[in-house]
């Protein structure tokens, strides 16, 4: 199976995504190997729970397989439309559960469990977005980090914070565009490295 | 609402960070904004940022396992295919609209031959064109040839072929299945080893 898997690694994400929706089982094998470890991760930051978070990512990546021929790469690639899915699972099991955590993101550690290559390849990518996440004023990234691995809604932030609705709306507008161009070198991109091996 | 608080509201919405009663009626407007789907598509791009950034321990190895079975329990995708030859089970197959059709097959091959091996089958008014990566060149006297098996039939050939690409000489009906086989320079009437790349029209 798995090597069967990795006779798909030249392919593209999107490529994947086609054949996922032609039932190509391999393809899914094949996007998780490649995403499913920060779609676990997410989904951790966000559940504080490993059970929780598995449930996410295995909903998550179902509903890449029964969705995928909706895909539209025109619309963006296919690794934000598989996080966004993980994402926005993620957050319904938090809001279901009431278990919103409010800390900031921890310090980088070492995680450990797979390659060199893609332990370096995921510590890069972390250590990209932190440091992004850092420069931004210490409100927008309050907003952005409250929201986004909080899963607090905007009113309910804006309540916590006592703010006015339109402060915090403004501060997650502006604190995603800050991010944007922060992240935005060419150089860099977010997809998936076709270098990285995860066997 | 205004243009700016829609602007906001789509960063809110990329973040999952509406409240639901929001939620229909942005998607609503969504439907009708061009450019709120322009910025949607960027700010979805950065917010999916975001999740690269906490640390991300392996997941447990039975998640994998757990999400390709119910993938499986979903959709069967193996396509049996009618042969009296000992045929290798369909890795998976593709069936697409009648007008293309579309396989990446993998399989294992005997020996030292590479195990990967990717087909892209396209049909268009019955006409097909084979395209196969992966398969190593034919070995002196042989040659790869292309079968088309209407559905319940027995196979037709359709062309020899390097092993790369060929245009299909067999017009390819509506659920036949395209295979390929290696075969005695000439080709055969009818195929005599055992099937290495298999798709579905």
């Amino acid at each position: 199976m798995r090597k069967v898997n990795r006779d798909l690694a030249h392919l593209s994400d999107e490529a994947l995504v086609l054949l996922a929706a032609r039932s190509e089982q391999h393809a899914l094998g094949e996007l998780y190997d490649r995403y499913g470890r920060t779609a676990y991760g997410l989904a951790l930051r966000i559940l504080r729970d490993e059970a929780l978070a598995e449930d996410a990512v295995q909903e998550a990546f179902l509903g890449v397989w029964r969705t995928a021929a909706r895909f539209v790469p025109e619309r963006g690639k296919a690794s934000t439309w598989i996080l966004t899915l993980v994402h926005r699972r993620a957050v319904d099991i938090v809001r279901r559960e009431q278990r919103r955590r409010t800390d900031t993101l921890d310090d980088t550690t070492e995680a450990s469990g797979g390659s060199v290559d893609e332990e370096a390849w995921l510590r890069l990518q972390r250590e990209r977005v932190q440091h992004a996440l850092r420069q931004l004023p210490d409100q927008q990234r309050e907003a952005l980090e409250l929201a986004y691995y909080g899963g607090f809604t905007q009113s309910e932030l804006a309540e916590r914070l006592g703010q006015p609705l339109g402060t915090i709306k403004s501060r997650m507008f502006a604190g995603l565009s800050r991010l944007r161009e922060l992240l935005g070198d060419p150089g860099m991109e977010m997809a998936w490295s076709p270098g990285t091996s995860t066997s | 609402m205004e243009p700016r608080n829609l602007h906001e509201l789509t960063a809110a919405y990329a973040l999952d960070a509406l409240d639901a009663s929001d939620v229909e009626a942005y998607e609503a407007h969504l439907a009708q904004c061009e450019q709120c789907r322009a910025d949607l598509a960027e700010l979805n791009e950065t917010a999916s940022a975001l999740a690269w950034a906490p640390d991300a321990p392996s997941p447990p190895a039975r998640l994998r396992a757990a999400i390709l079975d119910a993938a499986a329990a979903e959709r069967s995708n193996v396509v049996p295919v009618p042969m009296r030859r000992r045929w290798l089970p369909a890795v998976a197959a593709v069936a697409a609209a009648a007008a293309v059709a579309l396989a990446v097959w993998n399989v294992d091959l005997q020996g030292s031959q590479r195990s990967a091996i990717g087909a892209v089958l396209v049909v268009r008014g019955g006409h097909a064109t084979l395209t196969v990566s992966g398969l190593s060149r034919a070995p002196k006297g042989k040659v790869y040839e292309a079968w088309v098996i209407p559905h319940g039939v027995s196979p037709r050939p359709a062309g020899l072929f390097d092993g790369k690409m060929v245009r299909l000489t067999t017009a390819v009906p509506p659920k036949a299945q395209v295979a390929v086989t290696l075969e005695h320079a000439g080709g055969a009437r009818a195929p005599t080893s055992r099937v290495l790349v298999s798709a579905q029209a």
